[in-house]
């Protein structure tokens, strides 16, 4: 559905953003996540049309950004950075401005603005102007006018960016309904939110992609040495599961005069060692009452990319001095 | 076209929704009273002419406040993001934005309707040069217009926008006010051809000349145009 290709946009001599490859499938969730700068919106941006990509294309159902414009247009929906909004008019009154941009029928735009209305629970402030709504309503409305045409693909910048937690919940839950019916992607620089809403993540860092994939796949690659933590009533565990295999390391904890906590750190490359770990309890008598895989965090990997960004330009801007002086020299 | 009116209809609205129109409304009504005032005396014919002869130094004051936000202002609040990524072309955007902000001309000139029912009271207004000043009023009107219009395109100040409009054709019109001091009979005939102020007084006193009428069309056509270049430049470079 949304396809670049080495997509890059420069500001000045600044690269923004640097030959991006990725591509999105019909019906896909699909967060963009990075630290702040790290060129998600202006991606965003050129994917919607607003800027011109410097190099590289975007398509979007098989219609170059550029090139086809305005047909693009119309099958986004497109929710900016702040949910920018004409506050001075009402909320029916706004809809209904971009309705007409959209060139929705007169006819159906009364149901159009009242399905957006419905769907993003608008209806009480309907008439309200939009200068006096909350953050958590300015950014429904912003939403409401994304949705109002049905448009195939929706973009979000920072839709939950200045939300209370009850208002992100809520957001959250509105773009997973409508998921089903719309390619969707946003993005943030908070990663719970992408593992809760997205179905694939492109991580960015400095302009470039550093890692793609569904939320298991990532996990895989993050997951190198998983970890189990196993709750047991047995007095000495360790030594019996040091003999398993694929067992890198163990430690346990005591924690009354029953119970122990131990932690085993696998091998790189080791199958689950759930089941092999609750019959090596189980095989010296005693019981488990609790035993869990720590999902291999997102977080790591996410850390893990921004640090490596930021080391490789570190060095990169290292070298570039030192070529400087070697130049002056 | 429907998306044209489309935005001519929100800009009109936003100018009622914010004080500025209020504003603006208010200050052309108090120097237009001032300048009929001046005239309005026992003797002396019942036309407006005096207003609109100082039409163009009037309007040199309002049109840049009327222009200064259109696009300028959509730029710093981000709205103007969702404008050109829904299916408008540029030239819509700026066709919408010089309507609406014709229009709002249209009704700031209304108020003045008083000065001629005062005509009508105390004598006998020639109907035929009121409406022709009042065309000229609009014409010169376009011509500000197109230019602040061109000006809001270029920054996301409405300071700057005001600024360089008013401050740019203050100084086109002092130039012509001047020349008679530093140019000769050549260049002095073609300066007084390009005056914007003698024209204007044509319509004040009921004569509609043709090339009066497409002067100031032909400014107005020809910031427009370059208002929808950069608009158009600025999004594909």
């Amino acid at each position: 559905m949304i396809v670049a290709r080495s997509l890059s946009r420069k500001f000045g001599r600044f690269l923004a953003v640097d030959s991006l490859d990725f591509h999105i499938d019909r019906g896909r969730v699909v967060g963009f996540l990075g630290p702040n700068g790290a060129g998600k919106t202006t991606t965003i941006r050129m994917i919607a049309g607003y800027l011109p990509p410097t190099a590289g294309t975007v398509e979007v159902d098989g219609l170059d950004v550029v090139r086809a414009g305005r047909e693009v247009h119309r099958r986004i929906g497109y929710l900016p950075e702040a949910a920018p909004l004409y506050s001075e008019m009402r909320v029916d009154e706004f809809l209904k401005f971009r309705a007409r941009l959209f060139g929705i029928e007169r006819s159906k735009r009364r149901r159009a603005i009242d399905l957006a209305l419905r769907r993003c629970s608008l209806d009480e402030v309907r008439t309200r102007p939009i200068h006096q709504l909350s953050k958590g309503f300015r950014q429904r409305v912003g939403l409401a006018a994304a949705l109002l045409h049905q448009p195939p693909v929706l973009i979000l910048d920072e839709p939950t960016v200045g939300l209370d937690p009850a208002q992100i919940r809520e957001v959250r839950a509105l773009i997973r309904e409508l998921a089903g019916n719309h390619t969707i992607l946003l993005s943030t620089h908070i990663l719970p939110e992408v593992e809760l809403t997205c179905d694939q993540i492109i991580m960015m860092a400095r302009g470039r992609i550093r890692a793609q994939g569904t939320i298991s796949q990532l996990q895989q690659t993050g997951d190198k040495t998983p970890r189990y933590l196993l709750e047991t009533n047995s007095s000495k565990p360790e030594n019996a599961i040091r003999e398993m295999k694929g067992v890198a390391d163990v430690q346990s904890v005591v924690m009354d005069e029953h119970w122990r906590r131990v932690t085993v750190v696998a091998a790189a490359g080791t199958p689950d060692l759930r089941e092999p770990l609750a019959a090596t309890v189980a095989k010296m008598g005693c019981s488990v009452r609790e035993l869990h895989r720590e999902a291999a965090s997102l977080e790591h990997l996410f850390v893990q990319m921004i640090a490596d960004a930021e080391a490789h330009a570190a060095e990169s801007d290292g070298g570039r001095q030192a070529g400087q002086k070697g130049e002056e020299a | 076209m429907s998306r044209v009116i489309t935005l001519t209809e929100r800009e009109v609205r936003s100018f009622f929704l914010t004080p500025v129109g209020y504003i603006v409304i208010a200050l052309f009504v108090v120097f237009a009273s001032l300048v009929f005032n001046a005239g309005f005396e026992q003797g002396q014919p019942a036309s407006m002419q005096k207003v609109f002869r100082w039409g163009m130094w009037i309007l040199l004051v309002v049109c840049p406040a009327i222009t200064m936000g259109l696009i300028s202002e959509e730029r710093r609040l981000g709205t103007f993001e969702l404008l050109v990524t829904s299916p408008v072309r540029e030239f819509e955007i700026i066709a919408g934005k010089f309507l609406g902000a014709m229009a709002f001309l249209i009704l700031m000139l209304t108020p003045t309707l008083f000065h001629v029912a005062l005509l009508e009271i105390y004598g006998r207004p020639d109907y035929g040069e009121l409406a022709c000043g009042y065309l000229g009023l609009l014409l010169a009107g376009s011509a500000y217009i197109a230019t602040g219009l061109l000006a809001s395109t270029l920054t996301t100040s409405q300071l700057l926008a005001y600024l360089a409009t008013f401050l740019g054709w203050l100084a086109v019109l002092l130039a012509f006010v001047f020349a008679p001091t530093f140019l000769d009979d050549p260049w002095l005939t073609f300066a007084f051809a390009s005056d914007p102020i003698p024209r204007l007084h044509d319509f004040a006193i009921g004569l509609i000349d043709m090339s009066n009428v497409i002067y100031f069309v032909s400014i107005a056509v020809f910031f427009l145009i370059v208002s929808n270049r950069v608009l158009e430049a600025q999004r594909w470079p």
